[in-house]
């Protein structure tokens, strides 16, 4: 316990996380009445459900040193797969088929980043709106929906006061994933790649294996989050899903993540989603429009990067001076070895 | 120096190739562009007409101007913004404000000028904040989507999320849907943007300043041209472009809305994704240094042609975003297998 108090303060902005969504919890706490209360904790975790996963696929895209644009319009492909698929085959073999082809996408980019050697935002902006013409292709420029809605009732039931089946999996998939990062070489070929991709590149890690492990991951991150939004409202539409980049975004580096890569983990992941989740649940009790949402979500976002610009600039600086001052303290020294040989 | 020694022992198929490997995206763009039109001469109805040309290059005009401007960006290694249709819906809101109400004072209702000069001074200030998040290290990816949900948040708060509609005996009719010599101002502003960004890249000490900190930061900075005053410029006058298009578009539909360069506008997808789109097609590097705006005009007007011929073959919006998305991630396989062992690997 005090070497995880001890590793937490020394990381700054995992602590920043951590008092940011502290922050926001206890405004809406003392704001609104039933914030704190059995049902508000249930809504709030059925959220981080979607938007957890969304934090966590972008986490490790931007952990990889790139960034997923696509996660959108993959969520939405997904969606559509499953509802589509529900009806004729069952809502587990559907959920298989379109879980398996979000992976498969994101390994695609992955292999195509890694052997063209291109930048992952350039790619991702093409497959944003190649997978949402496919998505609409598929569902026929229709909201697709279940005919029987009962059907993912499984997903949705209350266990445990807290939790349901869907938010016990995505915390599973946290923890596996959390375990992957931080124990396994795969995992830590990943961090190589992003923090010091020349060095990494240099000591042998293949460039291909952790992209596309690292891309894959994101894909079946987003289809899962995709299928869980599908199922729950019964429908799905080749357009929907577009501002879970915003919310992801803003949750993976408001979990501390460098856009440099290399930095930040499934825990910032796991707060920076819950300080996204309570800022939307708490405005819900404002009923506010949805613009509304969005401005304070980006405000957030906006708080966080100038936060962490301004930390860079000033290690910088910090570090520049100090160079400066061992510098100075050679010089001296050097003078005063010359003053002292030629007084002899 | 290498590369010269290599160059001098290449066979003649591969000096050939090296020396058509500048040309060989805008060869592929030229060699489409026949193909689509032969293609459309033959199989398309009403494709060979003069009213049928003028309504691409129309088309084409809209998200090419806000193209151009992102062509700067694009060059000036800045990547792209993501907070396109955010910045044209806001500016948008603002001349509509300007016409409907003249932004509380009864004298200036419908006066075009200052409607006109709040919009574009809204653009000048949303690029002005970017570039300066962006100048002082902030990724422009990131800023940008940020810079998004608050410029999109303050349109529909202060329009309270309504459609604004000014009546059409306006003094913007000139700007909407006049045409001059037979064709509409909004091409005619095209070209004369596509000339203007030209002249200025390639003839002035400003254009060639943005070649340069595009095409390799740290020379840049070492010849004191840093990249914080650049993002700065470059931003503001993608803002603006995106201000006049937004101008043009809300004097032609008479009104405005918060949302209206969202879902579906015109053709596929959404407007941000599209001029992102443009620039792609055209061949300009993401990376920055390389490209023109020739290519993105280019782009912006392959991208209407085919647009224009699946609508007129009456395809859904589907297939007609597959068509655009398939163009990009073509184009940027192709770029980036050319450019292999060169700048694309940084």
């Amino acid at each position: 316990m005090e070497n995880f108090i001890k590793k937490i303060t020394k990381d700054v902005d995992l602590s920043f996380a951590i008092l940011l969504s502290f922050c926001v919890y206890v405004f809406f706490a003392i704001n609104i009445e039933v914030f704190f209360s059995h049902n508000i904790s249930f809504a709030i975790l059925e959220r981080f459900a979607v938007l957890g996963l969304v934090g966590l696929a972008l986490t490790i895209c931007i952990i990889a040193g790139e960034i997923d644009l696509s996660i959108g319009s993959n969520a939405a492909l997904c969606a559509v797969i499953v509802v589509k698929l529900t009806d004729p085959l069952g809502a587990p073999l559907a959920m298989i088929i379109g879980l398996s082809v979000s992976t498969l996408i994101g390994a695609t980019q992955g292999f195509v980043i890694a052997f063209i050697r291109i930048r992952a935002i350039v790619i991702t902006v093409g497959t944003l709106m190649l997978l949402r013409g496919v998505a609409l292709l598929i569902a026929e420029e229709k909201t697709v929906m279940l005919t029987d809605f009962r059907v993912p009732d499984f997903i949705t039931t209350k266990v445990l006061m807290y939790f349901s089946p869907a938010s016990l999996t995505v915390i599973f998939i946290f923890i596996c994933v959390g375990i992957f990062m931080r124990y396994t070489k795969y995992g830590r070929e990943i961090y190589a790649i992003g923090g010091a991709r020349k060095e990494a590149l240099t000591a042998g890690i293949p460039l291909r294996r952790p992209m596309i492990i690292a891309f894959a991951l994101s894909g079946f991150c987003a289809g899962f989050a995709g299928t869980v939004i599908g199922l729950k409202s019964g429908t799905a539409q080749g357009l929907g899903l577009q501002y879970l980049l915003l919310a992801g975004t803003v949750a993976a580096f408001v979990g501390g993540v460098s856009i440099l890569g290399g930095k930040g983990g499934v825990l910032g992941a796991a707060i920076g989603a819950l300080t996204v989740n309570f800022l939307n649940t708490g405005l819900v009790f404002y009923a506010l429009q949805v613009h509304f949402v969005q401005l304070f979500t980006s405000v957030l976002l906006v708080i966080v990067i100038v936060f962490q610009t301004m930390s860079r600039v000033f290690d910088s600086r910090q570090a520049r001076k100090s160079l400066l001052a061992t510098i100075d303290e050679r010089k001296t020294s050097l003078l005063e070895k010359k003053r002292s040989a030629l007084g002899r | 120096m290498s590369a010269i020694i290599e160059n001098n022992q290449l066979p003649f198929s591969a000096k050939f190739l090296q020396f058509y490997k500048d040309r060989t995206l805008l060869a592929i763009l030229l060699s489409l562009f026949a193909v689509m039109f032969i293609y459309g001469i033959f199989f398309t109805e009403n494709y060979l007409t003069i009213t049928n040309f003028k309504a691409i290059i129309r088309d084409a005009a809209l998200y090419g101007i806000m193209a151009i401007g992102l062509t700067f960006v694009t060059l000036s290694g800045n990547f792209f913004l993501l907070s396109l249709k955010e910045t044209a819906s806001i500016c948008g809101v603002t001349f509509a404000m300007g016409m409907a109400t003249g932004f509380g004072s009864p004298d200036l209702a419908g006066n075009f000028l200052v409607s006109l000069l709040a919009a574009l001074a809204v653009g000048v200030v949303s690029g002005v904040i970017q570039g300066y998040f962006v100048g002082m290290g902030g990724n422009p990816i990131v800023v940008t989507l940020g810079g998004a949900g608050i410029l999109y948040g303050i349109g529909a708060w202060w329009s309270d999320n309504l459609v604004i509609n000014f009546t059409r005996p306006h003094d913007a009719e000139w700007l909407g849907t006049g045409s001059f010599l037979g064709l509409p101002s909004i091409t005619w502003s095209f070209i004369l943007i596509a000339i203007a960004a030209e002249i200025v890249l390639r003839h002035t000490n400003f254009g060639r300043k943005v070649y340069l900190v595009g095409a390799n930061k740290a020379a840049g900075k070492a010849t004191g041209h840093e990249n914080f005053s650049m993002a700065i410029i470059v931003f503001t006058i993608c803002s603006v472009c995106c201000a006049f298009v937004a101008v043009a578009f809300v004097a032609q539909m008479d009104s405005a809305q918060s949302n209206y360069f969202s879902a579906e506008f015109g053709s596929s997808g959404d407007m941000t994704i599209l001029v992102i789109a443009t620039v792609m097609v055209g061949g300009n590097s993401i990376m920055g240094g390389y490209g023109s705006t020739l290519r993105t005009s280019l782009g912006a007007i392959f991208i209407a042609m085919v647009d224009n011929m699946m609508v007129l073959q009456g395809f859904n919006s589907g297939p007609r975003i597959v068509g655009v998305g398939l163009m990009i991630v073509f184009s940027i396989i192709v770029f980036g297998l050319f450019a292999k062992g060169s700048r694309a690997q940084e």
